[in-house]
């Protein structure tokens, strides 16, 4: 089943005098691992914007779980999770209360003024998620004061709370050191795994993406290639030595974007 | 690198029944105000401005006025300014508050707000009541100004402003939408809120009697939503007194329709700025 279908997505700025993404299409089955890549100025974060309701379409259409992301901008809500290339977290509240907001937000437990008062659930909750992705220290302490990895983290707990079935990651490890990479992939497969959740990624480190179901590579605004890796890496003309194995995703991809600006 | 995960930290959330949209929508509204009250107490300095502003809207702008204009008046000019300065305050702390949605957007925490699955209505409401508290707390500093200037309201009168302040909020906050829905930088934000204030503490009778107005001047006053808020503000304090004649423009009836058909309208269209502006790009 297709959780998330996208055909002929147009999408150009005000002012703009060409589309950012120009007629795309693609689509992500249910539970997959999905990679959207492209370099910078591709129409990556756009086309993100747009699946998750936060920009409108200039024409096509675009749907999560069968919703379309203008019609039923709710429904689709309901059913996603973001962890944005720029945090959105509020920076002037603990790493807890801007957990506590979001619960809020989805509904999920009331508002209480401190995290004392909030329901035990949500406490044991918070506490095992933050064990989970090591910011336990730092739960009760301003987002200002923590680190771009700690706040990257507090944004994976926060953006699972309610469990979407649909996680968008935009360049979710950027400003990550090594550790806290493997940390939050070992997490999120880990989620992908138990809960199904449908993963759409997009990273510039595309050794990330060597292990996902589907890569779609987006330059210019249009859509390069949509397979899966190893298809990819089967298409490119590259011969590694020894000859046993395939290049790797990221020669396949540097390979694609070079044929791109050829054939442009 | 050895990772645990446990078992049922998502578990647990699955389990939890899915919220009624009426309880998503409270939900939003009460963890914003809560979220703005939180945010007002952690900058002591914002805190300390809105007790500080009275000082100079009350203290010297008022005093000004109360010593060049009182004489000739058949009632007590500094009761009616300082009714008319509290509604000011409490105007001007909700745009100023309304505005922060515009740092929300360029710190990109709006974000966090669009994405859940709420109305944009809970959203602005939230952001209004919420920018209520600061008011509220400027509003009882203009009332200490006001007392050490040795102009005082009853217990009852204070009382009965307090009762009305929510909705003297809600239209300062609504009318602050149709600006700020539509800005996205700090600097026109703060240009905007006082481009709504400033003409309004004039021509809306805050400050200054505006029984004779006619003309043009007349035409806006009937058009601001301060006007109305005062007007049935004075209409509670001075109900029952000899001044009420001399100090009041409308039926209180009248007064009540004109605040919430103004507020209803620029919430309406306020919001549909703000949700159009931060999606049509």
């Amino acid at each position: 089943m297709k959780v998330i279908e996208v055909n002929n997505l147009v999408k150009q700025y005000n002012g703009a005098k060409s589309p950012s993404v120009d007629g795309v299409s693609f689509s992500v089955d249910n539970g997959e691992f999905f990679a959207f890549l492209g370099p910078n100025g591709a129409g990556k974060t756009t086309t993100i914007s747009i699946l998750t309701t936060t920009l409108s379409t200039t024409s096509g259409e675009a749907r999560i779980a069968g919703f379309d992301v203008d019609k039923d901008a709710r429904r689709v809500r309901e059913r996603i999770g973001i962890i944005s290339q720029k945090p959105s977290l509020d920076k002037s509240l603990t790493a807890e209360e801007n957990i506590r907001f979001h619960a809020a937000l989805y509904g999920l437990y009331g508002y209480r003024p401190s995290f004392k008062l909030m329901p035990k659930a949500y406490k044991e909750q918070v506490t095992q998620l933050a064990e989970i992705v090591g910011i336990q220290d730092a739960l009760f302490r301003p987002v200002k004061k923590l680190s771009g990895g700690m706040q990257r983290k507090l944004e994976i707990i926060r953006s699972l709370v309610h469990t979407p079935d649909v996680l968008f990651l935009d360049e979710p490890t950027q400003g990550l050191d090594a550790v806290s990479r493997r940390m939050l992939w070992d997490y999120i497969n880990d989620v992908r795994n138990r809960y199904g959740t449908t993963i759409f990624l997009t990273t510039h480190y595309i050794d990330e993406a060597e292990n996902v179901d589907k890569v779609c590579i987006i330059n210019h605004g249009k859509i390069a290639f949509c397979a899966t890796p190893d298809a990819m890496k089967r298409q490119i003309a590259y011969d590694p030595a020894p000859r046993v194995c395939l290049p790797s995703l990221e020669d396949a991809y540097v390979e694609f974007l070079n044929r791109d600006k050829g054939a442009a | 690198m050895e990772i645990t995960v446990k078992t049922t930290v998502i578990g647990t959330v699955g389990d939890v029944k899915k919220p009624s949209r009426v309880f998503r929508e409270i939900s939003t509204i009460w963890a914003i105000v809560c979220r703005e009250v939180s945010v007002a107490f952690k900058s002591p300095g914002t805190l300390i401005m809105s007790l500080a502003m009275p000082l100079v809207m009350m203290g010297m702008i008022g005093g000004n006025l109360t010593q060049n204009m009182a004489d000739g008046l058949n009632f007590d000019f500094g009761m009616f300014m300082l009714v008319g300065m509290m509604i000011n305050m409490l105007f001007m702390a909700t745009s100023q508050g309304v505005a922060t949605l515009v740092d929300d957007h360029e710190d990109n925490f709006s974000e966090e707000m669009l994405i859940a699955p709420v109305s944009r209505y809970a959203i602005v409401i939230g952001k209004i009541c919420g920018s209520a508290f600061s008011a509220v707390v400027t509003m009882l500093g203009t009332l200490i100004v006001g007392a050490v200037m040795g102009i005082t309201l009853s217990f009852g009168q204070f009382l009965s402003i307090l009762a009305l302040s929510p909705l003297i909020c809600l239209a300062a906050g609504s009318l602050a939408m149709l600006f700020i829905g539509l800005i996205k930088n700090r600097k026109a934000a703060n240009l905007a809120v006082m481009l709504i204030i400033m003409p309004q503490m004039f021509l809306s009778g805050a400050i200054i009697p505006i029984g004779n107005s006619s003309g043009l001047l007349w035409v806006i006053s009937r058009m601001l939503p301060m006007t109305y808020c005062l007007d049935l503000t004075r209409a509670v304090v001075y109900a029952g007194t000899p001044e009420y004649g001399a100090v009041t423009l409308f039926n209180p009836l009248v007064s009540i329709t004109g605040t919430i058909c103004i507020t209803v309208v620029c919430l309406t269209v306020g919001t549909f700025f703000y949700a159009r502006s931060e999606k049509d790009r």
